[in-house]
């Protein structure tokens, strides 16, 4: 394993590309979260992992079709979203709490150490390995890269570019970006904010469940598998300015460079593998004290 | 304020003659509960208190109980002094960590103190050689020479928690005590009436990191294992639920909590984790629908309510501001 070696090189690259990808779904469900409606889901890792779990019972339990199910799974995931909108963050936006931003943290906090747990009691701590999407290799002169990982990739820009088109080609897209970047005048022109917020909500956290089911057949479903990918989605907000689509996106490309390259040129790989997760952690902590608006967010915002 | 000294003696009373009376496996869970109890109360210094929601503290117990085992495995200093070691090392971080997320309010603040936890887990699980990783490091026990009895450090236990909370309840009825109040109702209005809030918020992360290291240290001695894990964020979920659940505005609130839900969990540990998701339910639901806490507002409920009957002056319902 040379470390300049060409074939090494790109192999690392479609990983990173690939890992990239999921993380920019995690990142723009969390972004549109933040950005329209101001908080910051701390169970959104958990949503994830939903997602994974709903795969799994569907396509290995139930044994129903692998893209059945991951369409079972999304819709899981976006019902939960729906519930614990309605249930736990709405009443925050109508004066029942005192104070939003320390009760949506300390709720959704909550309701991720509930929605870990439940699945640990229920499904007990192992692995599940849900079937794969397609199996077999791909290669493409010296590249060879799982067919699987290749299909989730695409699969994942597919759903990314639907939202994208959501977002910036129909009316309601237009709705949300509006009541994201003036609450008060989006209400004033007739926008139902109420409505807005249960939309975002589901919609972040259907695009969190896609995640999870869409990596549950290549790193396995487990009750924690969500902890570090929400994190990283945390990260990649930071890093992309709070609330800034574009930005996102680029943030979870960036991360996953970073992650990959980082890992696979240290040379002891018991380290490599433990310190996979610690740059992000970093660049979170860097960013936030450096430059707080993050690379393409709004100026002068206050961390 | 409804906790009076007449509550606190009785409270001291129970806890001294309850190792007597209790099997020692109790006895082993009440000393575990009041560790809980010393870091909820930290933390409520630094959260409900000062309106800082920090996520590292039970990083700051695993920094003191990391500091303590190291003292003692290298320098063979007695672990009765590396609680303060302990302690003051874990100031010393929470202090750093304070002076880092001056300027974050709410979610950054969260997301910030959230990743110093994790990275510090992360690295105390990696670097094998030193730390022995997840396995934990073993360390000397408090009283070697006392062998394997529960009542040496249950005493000792409940005087670093009786002594810890009459310091944190003398802070917070003191001027200092109105300044942290002041910074979490609001932290610009505080500044503006001259409230030195950077100092305060130091101050507060400081004080609150010294205790929970104390508390860390004396869970790694007694335990004699310190691991990464006692620093994980489930466990700081834990203590947050504990927080929750008895009470944010109040010391009183964060030790009950703590005792009954410890208590609850041992209850429960036949069915596994189960007792989490109730955790986790309880917590979402009272921060829902009694922001204020469940057990010591119920206690005051249920104190005014039959108070009068008993010919006993009904405490003030009024939550201590």
């Amino acid at each position: 394993m040379l470390p300049l070696d060409p074939t090494f090189f790109f192999t690392q690259l479609a990983n990173a590309l690939i890992i990239g990808v999921i993380y920019a779904l995690m990142a723009l469900g969390l972004t549109l979260i933040f950005g329209i409606m101001k908080i910051v889901n701390f169970a959104h890792g958990e949503v994830y992992m939903v997602g994974g779990y709903a795969y799994y019972v569907a396509a290995s339990l139930a044994g129903i079709d692998v893209y059945v199910s991951l369409v079972l799974a999304i819709g899981t995931a976006a019902l939960v979203g729906l519930a614990i909108e309605r249930f736990l963050i709405s009443p925050s936006y109508t004066g029942k709490v005192e104070k939003k931003d320390e009760y949506t943290i300390l709720v959704t906090f909550g309701l991720s150490i509930f929605m870990l747990n439940s699945v640990l009691v229920v499904f007990g701590p192992w692995p599940r390995r849900p079937p794969s999407y397609a199996p077999g290799l791909f290669t493409m002169g010296t590249i060879t890269v799982s067919l699987d990982r290749l299909v989730v990739t695409f699969i994942g820009i597919g759903l990314l570019a639907a939202t994208l088109l959501l977002l910036y080609r129909t009316s309601i897209g237009k709705a949300l970006r509006a009541v994201s970047q003036d609450r008060e005048a989006a209400l004033v022109v007739g926008i139902n904010a109420n409505r807005m917020n249960a939309l975002t909500f589901t919609l972040g956290c259907a695009l969190g469940g896609a995640a999870g089911a869409l990596t549950s057949p290549i790193f396995l479903a487990y009750p924690d598998m969500g902890t570090f990918p929400g994190i990283k989605g945390f990260v990649i907000i930071v890093l992309g300015g709070m609330g800034s689509v574009p930005g996102s996106i680029i943030g979870s490309i960036l991360l996953g460079l970073v992650e990959v390259f980082t890992s696979a040129y240290i040379p002891d790989p018991r380290r490599a593998f433990a310190y996979r997760d610690i740059y992000g952690l970093i660049i979170l902590v860097l960013v936030l004290l450096l430059r707080p608006s993050g690379l393409l967010g709004e100026k002068g915002r206050k961390a | 304020m409804i906790i009076s000294k007449p509550h606190v003696l009785v409270a001291l009373a129970l806890a001294i003659v309850f190792p007597f009376l209790a099997p020692s496996y109790w006895t082993h869970v009440m000393i575990i509960a009041y560790y809980y109890a010393l870091v909820a109360a930290s933390w409520s210094l630094i959260a409900g208190f000062t309106g800082q929601f920090s996520f590292g503290q039970m990083a700051m117990a695993t920094i003191g109980g990391y500091t303590s085992g190291f003292l003692s495995l290298s320098l063979g200093v007695p672990p009765l002094i590396g609680l303060v070691a302990g302690g003051a090392m874990a100031g010393a971080a929470s202090y750093g960590l304070g002076y880092l997320c001056l300027r974050m309010r709410g979610p950054y603040l969260a997301l910030t103190t959230i990743a110093f936890s994790e990275c510090f887990r992360l690295v105390m699980s990696s670097e094998f050689e030193v730390t022995r990783g997840t396995l934990g490091l073993s360390v000397p026990p408090l009283f070697a020479q006392w062998g394997t009895s529960k009542i040496p450090p249950y005493f000792l236990m409940l005087a670093i928690l009786g002594v810890s909370l009459f310091i944190l309840a003398r802070i917070l009825s003191s001027r200092l005590g109105l300044f942290f109040r002041s910074i979490r109702e609001d932290e610009d209005a505080a500044s503006v009436m001259g409230v030195d809030t950077t100092k305060y918020k130091v101050l507060a992360f400081t004080v609150g990191g010294f205790f929970a290291g104390v508390a860390g240290a004396f869970f790694g001695h007694y335990l004699q294992l310190v691991s990464p894990i006692t620093g994980s964020l489930g466990e700081m979920g834990l203590v947050i639920s504990m927080v929750v659940v008895g009470g944010t505005e109040s010391l009183a609130g964060p030790v009950m909590g703590a005792l009954m839900l410890e208590g609850a969990s041992e209850y429960f540990r036949v069915y596994g984790e189960l007792y989490k998701v109730l955790f986790g339910l309880l917590m979402i639901l009272t921060l829902r629908f009694m922001p204020r806490g469940l057990l010591l507002p119920l206690l005051k409920r249920v104190a005014a309510k039959i108070g009068p009957q008993l010919g006993v002056k009904a405490a003030s319902a009024e939550p201590i501001r």
